[in-house]
């Protein structure tokens, strides 16, 4: 039973797999060269070959939006391809921003099928 | 007899300064630098597909022509994140509908890398709401099966057409 275990495990590991990935998990605002904002850098990493525009955001404890400011919100980021992007959040707001969070945006498909919208939240070292 | 001395060790410089280079050239390092954090990685494994077992439903039973979508979690910091999937409540795209269409869905852990640390993540997963919420209490890989199953109102007909439904898969920092 536990070798037919690894052996499923074993071949899931090994099929195709499309993964969203950023870091860090835990950002730090520092300040930034304006003042009267905070600024921390994230990178993200593309593997999902169905997915080309991620859309990242900045929320607090229950995910209601806190203003911020990024180059791009929704950017295009091509399969394997790494990106990396600041974020800024007004000084006053440090204390009520907690999440920060790329979304992968899905296109319009023609098959008849499901999707999956992947999101990961880093959260901000208070 | 001197200045065949000096030859010789001007000759012996010249071969071991030529080694040295060799060497040096043979030691030559190429750095290849990486840093590793600890990280959520969110993979998708199998988006899914609807069968259409008869003209009012749409589904991902197996049984009845769907395929699950299944989502891979891969943490590498235990008891750091929460797994938050929902799936698909509506329809992102489709063709003009004739009724209200009704969602069922359930979210279960498929497979675990590890039986011992991840075994009762089914058995401690909180839902609320259409969402179910695991802690992901250790290093490792999760995979969960989304099913769905959406049922047009009156048992009218599903018009002909393309058909997609998003499930979210979220991976939160704790």
């Amino acid at each position: 039973m536990r070798l037919l275990t690894y052996i499923i495990l074993g071949i899931m590991l090994a099929l195709p797999v499309n993964a969203h990935e950023m870091v860090p998990a835990y950002p730090e605002m520092r300040p930034a060269h304006v003042d009267g904002l905070l600024v921390t850098t994230m990178k993200m990493f593309n593997k999902r070959a169905d997915v080309e525009f991620y859309e990242v955001g900045v929320f607090d404890e229950n995910f209601q939006p806190v203003p911020f400011v990024t180059a791009y919100n929704v950017f295009k980021l091509e399969y394997l391809g790494h990106t990396t992007f600041d974020i800024y959040i007004r000084a006053q707001d440090r204390n009520r921003a907690m999440y920060i969070c790329s979304r992968s945006k899905i296109r319009k498909g023609s098959a008849t099928s499901t999707a999956i919208s992947s999101k990961i939240c880093s959260k901000i070292i208070k | 007899m001197f200045n065949k001395t000096i030859k010789s060790m001007t000759i012996l410089g010249i071969v071991a300064m030529a080694s040295g280079n060799i060497f040096a050239l043979n030691a030559a390092e190429v750095p290849i630098t990486g840093t590793v954090e600890s990280r959520c990685i969110i993979q998708t494994d199998n988006a899914g597909t609807f069968g259409n077992p008869n003209a009012y439903t749409l589904t991902t039973t197996p049984a009845e022509g769907g395929d699950p979508a299944v989502v891979r979690f891969d943490v590498t910091l235990a008891d750091a994140y929460y797994a938050e999937i929902t799936p698909p409540t509506a329809f992102s795209s489709s063709p003009s509908l004739p009724d209200t269409v009704s969602w069922t869905g359930d979210v279960q852990v498929k497979t675990v890398s590890d039986a011992t640390g991840m075994g009762t993540y089914e058995t401690d997963k909180v839902e609320f709401g259409n969402t179910d919420r695991y802690d992901l209490t250790a290093t490792g890989s999760t995979w969960f099966q989304i099913d769905a199953t959406a049922t047009m109102g009156g048992n009218k007909a599903f018009p002909g057409g393309s058909y997609t439904a998003v499930a979210e898969a979220v991976c939160v920092a704790k």
